[in-house]
């Protein structure tokens, strides 16, 4: 298709002409990118933990072996009864071992080594203000049929806490970092239409739409900022493999990030190049944008 | 082919370029705009680009009246009208071939018609053994050729010639009015802004003449003054 190779030369000769500015535009899109992945690869990082140690509720409510239906009924019964409870679960001895078997599914040792009659069943209780833990544990205290009732909302506000400020600290970076890269690309595609000036000169006198000339400029802004993206994904792997890999069973009971969980960010990571270098090139190109 | 009806047209500093020009252009027809610098020679062929807008009157070129037509056409407008210039605007990294072939790539003319048409054109113009070599290798004539080739290869129906003669020697000026008459003949309405007055009184085609933004006379076999 000779239009479409004379569309791509024009992109690859942009990018070869201005070389330097390019690499610029290129190193700044791969840094913000990382940074952003790192970012949304933390946030996973931390709910995994979360999940792990607290299964996303307030309060567990441990129950003893074995366990009786009837206490079940009556300690579920005593709970919802309470104005501060939001949600009661029955949490199984079979479904606690099939979430830590999912938790630690990159584990292989750890998860063969647990006996899955090791694990407690559990009432997991939802509380409208986390506050309220007393009154739960007033009520429960002493009950039959209870071995052990733990409050883990604190430990979930101081881990919320540190890892938020690490988390709203990184997305700023890389927020500041995908702006520089914007004005990078915005700016390799205004020095691609200077030195091009004479060239549209003559498409607009012989009548190329203003799409197409507008098209080579789009593409060498996206090329930019998705090579850009491609080093950053590459960059993320590697960390993944070489920091993340030789941690696997090392802590007991600490769920890792997997291979998985870095493909899902991928799109992300796309998009958010994408977005950037297309709005950028229109911004390059907007003095030039009328016939 | 083109109507002019009452066109003024008085830039943002408010120099008045032309004041209340109609003129009217047929099919085939080869007409000179004489006058001196700065009488609106220029204009008058940018308005018929609709590279600017007319300030009052109205304009019809190919039957599109150019005041009603959106941005978005004017591209299509301009594939009907080829333009030459006095300084060529050839691309220099491109050779001979590749600056005729550019103008149907970008208005997104499939390969083989620009393999047919390209070479055809060229020959028509006499530089069949130029495909290959670059602007800076070819004489003014030569360039003026190949820019004439590009701005008729995609076949419009007019032509609109600015100075086309104005960087070039008397004799290639005559060779280069040759071949413009010779694009004329096979149907091509012709304008062409100059003042080159051996040229227009060797020819006696028509002639309006603008003075400072006014036609101040239009001969069907004119001279230059």
């Amino acid at each position: 298709m000779a239009r479409f190779e004379s569309l791509f030369r024009e992109t690859t000769s942009g990018l070869r002409r201005n070389g330097l500015v390019a690499f610029a535009a290129i190193s700044t899109t791969f840094v913000a990118l990382l940074l952003f992945g790192l970012a949304l690869l933390v946030s996973r990082q931390v709910s995994l933990m979360i999940e792990a140690t607290t299964g996303n509720v307030e309060v567990a409510v441990y129950l003893t072996d074995p366990v009786n239906p009837d206490t079940v009924d009556t300690l579920t019964g005593k709970l919802t009864d309470l104005p501060v409870v939001a949600n009661v679960e029955y949490e199984t001895k079979e479904e606690a071992c099939a979430r830590f078997k999912r938790l630690f599914a990159n584990q292989e040792a750890l998860v063969n080594n647990v006996d899955c009659d090791a694990l407690p069943a559990s009432l997991r209780v939802k509380l409208d203000d986390p506050e309220n833990y007393a009154q739960v544990a007033a009520v429960l205290e002493g009950q039959p049929g209870v071995a052990r009732i733990v409050d883990q909302s604190r430990f979930l506000d101081r881990l919320f806490a540190i890892t938020g400020v690490f988390r709203v600290g990184v997305l700023m970076v890389s927020i500041v970092m995908l702006v520089s890269a914007a004005v990078l690309i915005a700016n390799t595609v205004r020095m691609g239409l200077f030195a091009r000036r004479k060239e549209i000169g003559i498409m607009k006198l012989v009548g190329a739409t203003n799409w197409r000339i507008r098209f080579p400029f789009l593409v060498e802004g996206l090329v930019e900022s998705l090579i850009g993206a491609a080093a950053a994904i590459l960059f993320l792997f590697g960390m993944k493999v070489y920091f993340i890999n030789p941690l696997y069973g090392q802590i007991e009971f600490v769920p890792w990030v997997t291979n998985g969980d870095v493909l899902v960010i991928i799109p992300w990571l796309v998009a958010a190049g994408a977005i950037v270098a297309v709005l950028a090139s229109l911004v390059g190109m907007r003095r030039f944008l009328d016939v | 082919m083109i109507t002019l009806q009452h066109v003024t047209k008085t830039f943002k500093n408010g120099t008045t370029a032309l004041e209340d020009v109609s003129v009217e252009i047929e099919k085939g027809e080869f007409v000179f705009i004489v006058g001196a610098s700065g009488s609106g020679k220029s204009t008058f062929i940018r308005l018929l680009l609709k590279e600017e807008e007319t300030t009052r009157g109205d304009i019809y070129v190919a039957g599109k009246h150019l005041a009603k037509l959106t941005t978005w056409k004017v591209p299509h407008l301009r594939r009907n009208i080829g333009t030459v210039f006095q300084d060529f605007k050839l691309l220099q990294d491109k050779n001979v071939f590749e600056n005729v072939a550019f103008a149907l790539e970008v208005i997104g003319k499939p390969k083989h018609v620009i393999d047919q048409r390209v070479p055809e054109i060229l020959e028509y113009v006499g530089l069949s053994d130029k495909l290959n070599n670059f602007p800076d290798e070819l004489s003014g004539g030569e360039q003026q050729r190949v820019s004439i080739a590009r701005a008729c290869v995609n076949r419009p129906l007019v032509l609109l010639a600015d100075e086309p003669t104005g960087n070039l020697d008397p004799s290639t000026s005559v060779d280069i009015m040759r071949l413009l008459d010779k694009v004329n003949r096979i149907g091509t309405t012709v304008v062409m802004a100059t003042h080159d007055q051996a040229i227009v009184d060797a020819m006696r085609r028509r002639v309006i003449e603008l003075d400072r933004g006014k036609v101040v006379r239009d001969q069907a076999r004119g001279v230059y003054s």
